[in-house]
């Protein structure tokens, strides 16, 4: 035993107190990064040195080890957390937002415009030759048909960002792989080293988490200090090397954009269920439906309400009327694909009128509509046919779509008892054109002829039959809608909608209790109490103050040593 | 709000700030959804923040939509009826007039002066009847049913005709109950009222085109196009028509199925099935019922055909003429038809249908309008025009016949005749008239004891041994006699005995060469407020006081059925108000229903409110507290 060993001890003290008062502050500095985890000094007495047979005496202090702080376990399960609440706030985002576009239970939405256009057919059927309640008619029509077209383009355009933020999201988790496999490779190196950079643990850690917020993740620890990432069962980063995200562009059926996620190494299917990009997989789902429903709600509205119409006669009839819809093929079976028409006739017949304008007088021809499966079912081309073996009247095709005139200046043409549907197939004496919520649009043969508008259906110019009929059309049920009214098929749209929209916001309160909770618990391991730092500040204060006192009491010793020496 | 385990071992100050900015959240994030509440009024704004109530709001909001229509409705067709009523007012003043003048021009002490001063005011009597005819509400006639835009009541020659339509317009007033809102002008002035009814029935065929809306069916209540069960003893198939929508789709479907040797026809007014010789038909199900094909439980038996019942196929405007009375067809040769002072042979296509014959009829420019009967098994010409008399006959055929619109036919009895005064005869054998044959040998007929037009003509033929021989007229209507004695005098009928037969049997008119044609006495006269008040002027102008009788009393009837109508439309007006009130209570119902669902309840939520700003003014204290609190604050 010396004096020179007791010095020793101080200076291990204060050595080890300097360092230790690091640590605090360092875990201080990061009172408020929510990545850090606090590290706690290891100190530990150095080996002790025998100084007479059976005595043994402490040679000091010394910081062996920074320990980190961590639950890896609970850090695993706070991601998968926040990959859920992610993925819940973001489908609230997107649900929200569709059910924004109805505005359901606002003043102004879909309902309430149909329920004025069909006011409207009610109030012409008060009065079926009045020109301005005809003008009104076909106005509403048209503010109905453009609600559906913007109602259309507003979810395209959800459908749009959709696609904009799926890419984003997957250049954002590509570059994080690439994170994680830089920081692997830096942390395997520096534990090759035979250390652990605590720095570099927290980076990964955090990058890990920004990871699963973007998409579920588990990960798993490798022994040489890299930790693989996989979502699903497929791997996106191993060891050093990563691999990326891409999102693909298709179609859905009815020809709506579509997009997936696919892995860039091999175009593989990644299994995003959860996280931020996992829901905004989900969303475009959920809004491709919305989608499918509010186009299968216009073509229910057209053919329908077509179907009603094409059956009535206006104010005077048609010297020439122009089918709207196009059929691919004039020799093939009007009811077939092959026909290439949005809307198919039925077995059934037609009766065509033509009235002679001088006389008064009218004519009227049965032209029968065979869709029974056999030979000799009716193609546009022997509808064609069968129209132009009425005297006065000529049919012709030009480009696949059916032109009806008369031949006579006198003599105009109006349409009666439409059991097959054909003329709202073709889109003959109809009031709406097109197939879908974008293409809706009034008839531009109707728009511009009131006296055209169909509230007859007995050929009298005053009779209101169809009127009344196209007025109760809301709740007619729909062989198109599947036998549901469209007031019935809208409310259950709108219904879809609500609640997906309010499972979201539950999840999203009920997956955010869980990450506050988890976060807790891993905050109550990894985080910094600033009164528990503070305290060891003042212990490392007092055993470095008690260390310096120490070695000045030793030196005084020395001193005194030397001075009986000299 | 998360719950937190208590009992950490390490309180990190990082999350003691977040857990106090999210809790400050949170509450701030309630209260602006009681914030919302409070300033719409609203609990529920959008459908996520309540499903299943968002649902029943929209189904009330639907609701109180539809409840407005009918309003609306309520509203026009209220303000039309009671202009209707105001009109139907003035009409019945005005004919009341009219009777007044009717019975006082009658009798003795009645001078010319006063009854020629009369006809000036029931001329303006008349001419206010046809503007109120003609009287338009909101551009659109009040008697004018489903016409639309034109007159309903035209006026040439000084004949009033209909060319209205009698179908009048109605309205949804509460789901499933229409009512309509227009009383039917020729109903209100009379028109349409007389005609002639086609007692023959001429029940077309089928076709392979007839749609099956087109006929009754077996039972008369339509063809429900079900399936059936089609058997042939061995095999059994299920053949489902309701993809059909024509007879032809009807055999087809029953050949496609190839049961057996079992084939499908057209028979006549219905379907034979015919099969192999070893097919035993056997037809089920209810929709072969209504196709007339059913057979008994055990099947028709091996090899004998399936003959269907009648499916009462209807007469429509499609019905090709040919086909007509169960495909005998009808003659063709065409009708005359005189309608007061004019008068037309009417022809047609035979290859046409129906609708070119009503063509040929309605475009003849007569004043009247022939029409398919509603049970759809012949035709009706109704007279639109008032104060005519219509007769219908055959234009060299039998057309007239075929069609049962003969106005004077074999069978009619006398007593219809002259609108149903019948034939005044002498009585017992006295001689009613003479006929003076051309070569002046006369004879005395009684018509006495004849009841119909043909028991006339055989007194006549009888009497005069084949001189003179009495018949229908083969073109037009009425009594034709014939002479063939030879002579060159006149043929004559002369009444005796103070009979008035021959006049009413239309026989006391000159003859022409051989052949003496008689007037159509048949023929009913049209009625109806116009005719009976130019009746009255023709009276009053002649001084034919029978004649003003008369016409009073069709007046008074005009008077009465002008009043029924009134009655009606007051009845409809009255069910209108009461709908409206019914409306107004379901919209009250529906509004406070709406209300208890959507309606934020002011009380909880002001409650709420003070409550969440208690809760956020105690977590701002216990923030401020808890992040200044730290142990450096105690040291140095």
């Amino acid at each position: 035993m010396s004096l020179n060993g007791a010095l020793n001890i101080g200076a291990s003290a204060l050595t080890t107190a300097q360092a230790a008062m690091q640590v605090t502050g360092n875990n201080i500095s990061n009172l408020g990064n929510a990545n850090y985890s606090r590290e706690v000094a290891d100190i530990t007495d150095l080996p002790s040195t025998e100084i007479q047979p059976g005595v043994y005496m402490g040679t000091g202090v010394d910081l062996s080890s920074i320990q980190r702080q961590v639950d890896e376990s609970l850090n695993s399960r706070l991601n998968s957390a926040m990959s859920d609440y992610q993925s819940a706030n973001t489908t609230q985002t997107y649900s929200g937002q569709i059910e924004t576009i109805f505005n359901a239970l606002g003043s102004q939405n879909l309902q309430t415009q149909m329920t004025t256009f069909t006011n409207d057919w009610s109030q012409l059927a008060n009065d079926p030759t009045s020109t301005s309640q005809r003008q009104v008619v076909i106005q509403d029509g048209q503010s109905l048909a453009q609600d559906f077209n913007s109602l259309g383009s507003q979810l395209d355009s959800v459908q749009t960002s959709i696609g904009s933020q799926l890419n984003s999201l997957a250049t954002n988790a590509t570059q994080l792989a690439q994170q994680i496999a830089t920081l692997n490779q830096q942390i395997a190196t520096s534990q090759g080293a035979g250390g652990e950079d605590n720095q570099l643990l927290d980076q990964r850690d955090a990058t890990i988490q920004q990871l699963a917020q973007l998409v579920n993740v588990q990960t798993v620890n490798q022994g040489n200090g890299t930790v693989n990432v996989y979502i699903g069962s497929e791997p996106l980063v191993v060891g050093t090397t990563s691999d990326g995200l891409t999102v693909q562009q298709g179609a859905t059926s009815s020809g709506q954009p579509s997009y997936s996620l696919a892995f860039t190494s091999d175009g593989g299917t990644v299994q995003a269920t959860s996280g931020q990009l996992g829901a905004t997989l989900t969303a475009q789902t959920q809004l491709n439906t919305v989608q499918q429903q509010l186009n299968s709600l216009a073509g229910g509205l057209i053919f329908g309400l077509n179907s009603i119409y094409s059956s009535g006669q206006g104010l005077n009839g048609y010297t020439t009327v122009t089918g709207t819809n196009q059929v691919q093929d004039p020799t093939a079976v009007l009811n077939s694909s092959a026909a290439g028409l949005p809307f198919q006739p039925v077995n059934g017949s037609f009766v065509v009128t033509t009235t002679n304008t001088q006389t008064g007088l009218s004519s009227s021809t049965l032209v029968p509509v065979n869709l029974t499966g056999q030979p000799t079912d009716t193609t546009l081309n022997s509808l064609t046919a069968s129209l132009n073996a009425i005297p006065t009247v000529q049919a012709t095709i030009q480009g696949g779509k059916l032109t009806i005139a008369s031949t006579d200046p006198n003599v105009q043409i109006s349409f009666s008892q439409d059991s097959s549907h054909v003329l709202a197939a073709l889109g003959i004496n109809t009031f709406f054109q097109g197939s879908d919520a974008n293409s809706i649009a009034v008839n531009s043969v109707a728009a511009s002829n009131p006296n055209l508008l169909a509230a007859a259906q007995n050929g009298d110019p005053g009779d209101n039959t169809n009127a009344l009929a196209i007025a109760n059309f809301p709740s007619t049920l729909q062989s198109t809608l599947g036998n549901q009214s469209w007031t019935d098929s809208y409310n259950a749209m709108i219904g879809g909608i609500a609640t997906t929209s309010a499972q979201a916001i539950s999840d999203t309160q009920s997956t955010q209790d869980i990450q506050q909770t988890l976060q807790s618990q891993q905050q109550s391991v990894s985080g910094v109490n600033i009164d528990t730092e503070t305290v060891h500040m003042l212990q490392q204060q007092r055993s470095y103050q008690g260390a310096a006192m120490f070695i000045s009491t030793v030196n005084q010793m020395m001193t005194a040593l030397m001075q009986i020496t000299l | 709000m998360s719950v937190l385990p208590i009992g950490l071992s390490n309180v990190s100050s990082l999350m003691q700030a977040n857990l106090v900015s999210q809790n400050i959240n949170s509450e701030q994030a309630q209260l602006l959804k009681v914030e919302n509440e409070l300033s719409t009024g609203q609990a529920i704004s959008t459908p996520s923040d309540n499903p299943s109530a968002a649902a029943m709001i929209m189904q009330l909001q639907q609701t109180l939509n539809t409840q407005q229509t009918y309003n609306d409705t309520i509203n026009t067709a209220s303000a039309q009826l009671s202009e209707t009523d105001t009109g139907l007012g003035n009409l019945t003043t005005l004919l009341q007039q009219a009777q007044q003048i009717a019975s006082a021009d009658v009798g003795s002490d009645v001078t010319e002066t006063q009854r020629q001063s009369d006809v000036a005011v029931v001329q303006s009597l008349y001419n206010q009847a046809l503007s109120i005819a003609n009287q338009q509400y909101n551009g659109q006639y009040l008697f004018g049913g489903a016409t639309g835009d034109s007159a309903p009541f035209v006026e040439s020659n000084g004949v009033v005709q209909f060319v209205g339509s009698s179908q009048t317009l109605e309205n949804e007033v509460d789901d499933g109950i229409s009512v309509s809102f227009q009383a039917n002008g020729a109903q209100v002035f009379g028109s349409l009222s007389s005609g002639v009814t086609g007692s023959a029935d001429i029940t077309p065929s089928l076709t392979a085109q007839t749609r099956l809306s087109d006929v009754g069916g077996a039972g008369s209540d339509g063809i429900e196009p079900g399936s059936i069960q089609l058997s042939n003893g061995t095999v059994t198939k299920t053949v489902d028509f309701s993809s059909a929508s024509s007879i032809g789709d009807v055999v087809n479907l029953i050949n496609q199925a190839g049961v057996g040797g079992i084939t499908a026809s057209i028979t006549g007014q219905g379907l034979t099935l015919t099969g192999a010789l070893t097919d035993n038909i056997t037809v089920t199900g209810t929709t072969a019922q209504d196709l007339g094909i059913a057979t008994a439980s055990g099947g028709e038996g091996a090899g004998n055909p399936d003959v269907g019942s009648s499916l009462n196929p209807r007469v429509t405007l499609l019905t090709p003429l040919s086909t007509l009375d169960n495909g005998s067809g009808i003659d063709n040769s065409g009708l005359t038809i005189t309608n007061g002072q004019l008068s037309k042979t009417i022809t047609w296509s035979p290859t046409g249908t129906v609708q070119d014959m009503l063509n040929a009829i309605n475009g003849a420019g007569l004043g009247v309008q022939a029409e398919i009967n509603s049970a759809g098994t012949g035709i009706n010409i109704l007279n639109a025009s008032q104060g005519t008399s219509l007769s219908v006959g055959e234009n060299g055929g039998q057309t007239a016949a075929d069609l049962g619109l003969q106005t004077l036919s074999l069978s009619t009895p006398l007593s219809q005749l002259n609108n149903g005064q019948g034939v005044q005869t002498a009585g017992g054998a006295t001689p009613d008239f003479q006929i003076t044959a051309r070569d002046g040998s006369t004879f005395q007929i009684s018509v006495s004891s004849a009841t119909t037009v043909a028991d006339v003509i055989n007194e006549i033929n009888a009497a005069t041994g084949g001189k003179v021989t009495a018949s229908l007229a083969t073109t037009g209507s009425g009594i034709v006699l014939t002479d063939s004695s030879g002579g060159a005098g006149t043929l004559s009928v002369t009444p005796l005995n103070a009979s008035d037969a021959a006049n009413e049997l239309g026989l006391n008119v000159t003859a022409s060469g051989n052949t003496l044609t008689g007037a159509d006495v048949g023929a009913p006269t049209s009625n109806g407020v116009f005719g009976d008040l130019q009746a009255l002027m023709n009276g009053l102008q002649s001084g034919d006081q029978d004649a003003i009788t008369a016409a009073g009393g069709n007046i008074q009837n005009d008077t009465n059925t002008v009043i029924a109508v009134r009655g009606q439309t007051g009845a409809v007006e009255q069910e209108l108000t009461r709908q409206q009130t019914d409306l107004q209570e379901q919209g009250t119902a529906t509004q406070s229903l709406l209300s208890q669902l959507q309606d934020v309840d002011m009380t909880t939520a002001v409650t709420q409110f003070q409550t969440l700003q208690t809760a956020l003014q105690a977590s701002y204290e216990t923030a401020a507290d808890t992040l200044q609190t730290s142990l450096l604050n105690f040291l140095i």
